[in-house]
């Protein structure tokens, strides 16, 4: 066999391995581009799913936000008491009729407080979240606020000026926010938010306890 | 004029063609099947985003649950990603000066949305659904990963269909308590026996389907 033709063959063979080289090594690993679509079947079609964007607006939003001034049928919140916690110009000082007090209202109220509260307020409700203490950490920096940060503590919810707060007074604290803190309305559906101004009262309660009110059958187990 | 004739030395190709024949359909086949495969193509997808958003810091090391931004992803098919608004919850205080910050400072003040580059996208024909798996005790990090330790979101499971069907057809290691859908770093495999995870099925009366109309409706 002429020399020529061993090499080239020994050279195709060879470059044959390139590609599982180049494969093996790109498998997987992170790059800031889409594979190759070698056939779109009906990969991408022409509707919009949630959050898309829609070029035809000029913000690009496919979905719209309602025109100014209109309400939704069934969106008109006329109810004070269960969305603003307000009865009669006066701060409600029991749940709205959609809400009924139980074990697992306080329990789903828990929870949400754990996730949306417990950054910055900790979560005994004592003010000492992460979010929180790193903010302070950040104001309090030598060299002065980093990046122009400041803070106001996230409040204590055992704090004298919020134990003394009806129950409607703290849900419009969560759906409106109050000076620095935000409003969490649009985050948490309303009846979670009752749910958890429900918790808020009894972490309140819990926090300055007696013996007594703890049920005696429960007593021994908590060694008291 | 001599016939041409074929010089000796052919008849020593002829294993070589055979060899060729054999192995070229089947590198072939390989190279389709190894480097088309969605875990090349499609895993490992990092867009680089409008704003350096790290999960590791927010969701790591500040401790952020998942659903406090993500909050639909419980009631709804998609978990959506938060808006203007959410990070301006924090950042009208925190190191609201910072350059990295400009471009959600701007969209909170023009209303324009920021736009965020989609890293998980299933072709439009096919059918997923959030809440049915987070309410049935799947946890995020079965098809996200460890999005708590990255600095940049990555795509580190195919989504392909096999890979969905995989989960579908033997789901108890793959299931935990609802309430630890979002605590990453917990490992039902480690915390919890099968009798236990079975339980969960049992629980939650989980019973996924392979049949085609649940992903493609
Ligand atoms: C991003 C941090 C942050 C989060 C999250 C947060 N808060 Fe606050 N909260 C604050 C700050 C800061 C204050 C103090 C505001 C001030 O005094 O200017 C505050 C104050 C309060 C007060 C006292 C209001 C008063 O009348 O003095 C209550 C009650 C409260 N928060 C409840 C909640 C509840 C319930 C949640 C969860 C839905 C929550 N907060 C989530 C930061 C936060
Ligand atoms: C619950 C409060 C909170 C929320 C909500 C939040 N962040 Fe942050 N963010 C922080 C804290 C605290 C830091 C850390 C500052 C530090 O450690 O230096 C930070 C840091 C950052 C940084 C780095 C800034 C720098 O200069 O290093 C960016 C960028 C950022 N956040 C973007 C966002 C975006 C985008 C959102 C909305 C999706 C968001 N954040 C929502 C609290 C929050
Ligand atoms: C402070 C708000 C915040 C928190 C907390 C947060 N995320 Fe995100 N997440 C975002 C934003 C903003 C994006 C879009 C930008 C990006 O992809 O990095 C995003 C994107 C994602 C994506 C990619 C979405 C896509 O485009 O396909 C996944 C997956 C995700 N988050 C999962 C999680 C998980 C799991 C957790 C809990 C460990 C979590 N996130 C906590 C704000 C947050
Ligand atoms: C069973 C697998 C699975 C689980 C569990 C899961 N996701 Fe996803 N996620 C997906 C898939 C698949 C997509 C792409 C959906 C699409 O493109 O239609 C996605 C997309 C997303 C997106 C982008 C927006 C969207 O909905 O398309 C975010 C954000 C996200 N997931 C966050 C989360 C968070 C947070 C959790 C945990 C609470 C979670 N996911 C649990 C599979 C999952
Ligand atoms: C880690 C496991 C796991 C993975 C991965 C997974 N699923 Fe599921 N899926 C489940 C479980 C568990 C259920 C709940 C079944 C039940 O309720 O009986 C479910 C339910 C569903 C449902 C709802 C069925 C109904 O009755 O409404 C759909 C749709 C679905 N999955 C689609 C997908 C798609 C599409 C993928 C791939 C992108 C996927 N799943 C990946 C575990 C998984
Ligand atoms: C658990 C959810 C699920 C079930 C059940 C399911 N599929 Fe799929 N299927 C998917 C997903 C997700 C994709 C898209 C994969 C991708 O990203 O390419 C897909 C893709 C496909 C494709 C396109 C493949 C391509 O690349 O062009 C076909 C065809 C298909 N499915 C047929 C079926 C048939 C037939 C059945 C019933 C036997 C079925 N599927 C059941 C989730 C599912």
């Amino acid at each position: 066999m002429p020399r020529l033709i061993v090499y080239s063959l020994s050279i195709l063979a060879l470059l044959a391995l390139v590609p599982p080289m180049v494969l093996a090594r790109n498998r997987g690993e992170a790059s800031a581009t889409t594979g190759v679509h070698i056939i779109f079947d009906m990969d991408l079609q022409t509707k919009f799913k949630t959050q898309a964007v829609n070029p035809l607006f000029a913000d690009g939003r496919s979905m719209r936000q309602p025109v100014a001034g209109t309400v939704a049928r069934g969106d008109e919140r006329l109810d004070t008491h269960y969305y603003n916690g307000v009865v009669a110009g006066q701060w409600a000082t029991t749940l709205p009729a959609q809400a009924t007090m139980s074990l697992k209202l306080l329990e789903r109220g828990q929870a949400r407080f754990n996730i949306y509260c417990s950054a910055c307020h900790g979560y005994a409700g004592a003010g000492d979240g992460m979010v929180n203490q790193r903010a302070l950490a950040l104001v309090s920096n030598a060299q002065g606020p980093v990046d122009g940060t400041v803070w106001v503590t996230a409040k204590s919810l055992h704090d004298a000026t919020v134990t003394v707060q009806p129950i409607g007074q703290l849900f419009n604290t969560i759906t409106y926010g109050i000076r620095n803190m935000a409003g969490y309305g649009t985050q948490i559906p309303v009846e979670d938010r009752w749910a958890i101004a429900a918790y808020v009262k009894a972490l309140q309660r819990s926090q300055d306890a007696a013996v007594q009110d703890v049920p005696p059958q429960m007593r021994a187990g908590l060694g008291l | 004029m001599s016939r041409f004739l074929f010089p000796r030395w052919i008849d020593s190709l002829v294993p070589v063609l055979a060899i060729a024949g054999a192995v070229v359909p089947l590198y072939a086949v390989f190279i389709v099947a190894y480097g088309f495969s969605p875990k090349s193509l499609e895993k490992g997808y990092q867009p680089i985003q409008p704003v350096p958003f790290s999960h590791a810091r927010h969701a790591g090391e500040l401790g952020l649950d998942c659903r406090y931004c993500h909050s639909t992803v419980e009631r709804s098919w998609f978990a959506a990603v938060p808006s203007t608004q959410v990070c301006m919850n924090c950042h009208t205080q925190i190191r609201k000066g910072s350059p990295l910050l400009a471009p959600v400072k701007s969209s909170y003040e023009s209303g324009m949305p920021i736009e965020w580059i989609k890293v998980h996208k299933l072709p439009d024909y096919a059918y997923f659904d959030h809440s049915a798996h987070v309410n049935r005790g799947v946890s995020c990090v079965e098809c996200h990963g460890r999005v708590d330790q990255m600095a940049v979101v990555t795509r580190v499971k195919p989504l392909s269909m096999g890979w969905c069907l995989e989960c579908h057809r033997d789901p108890i290691d793959r299931l935990r308590p609802v309430s630890k859908i979002t605590t990453l770093s917990w490992d039902q495999n480690t915390q919890m026996t099968r009798e236990e995870r079975e339980g969960i099925a049992r629980l939650y009366h989980i019973t996924p389907s392979e049949n085609c109309s649940t992903c493609h409706r």
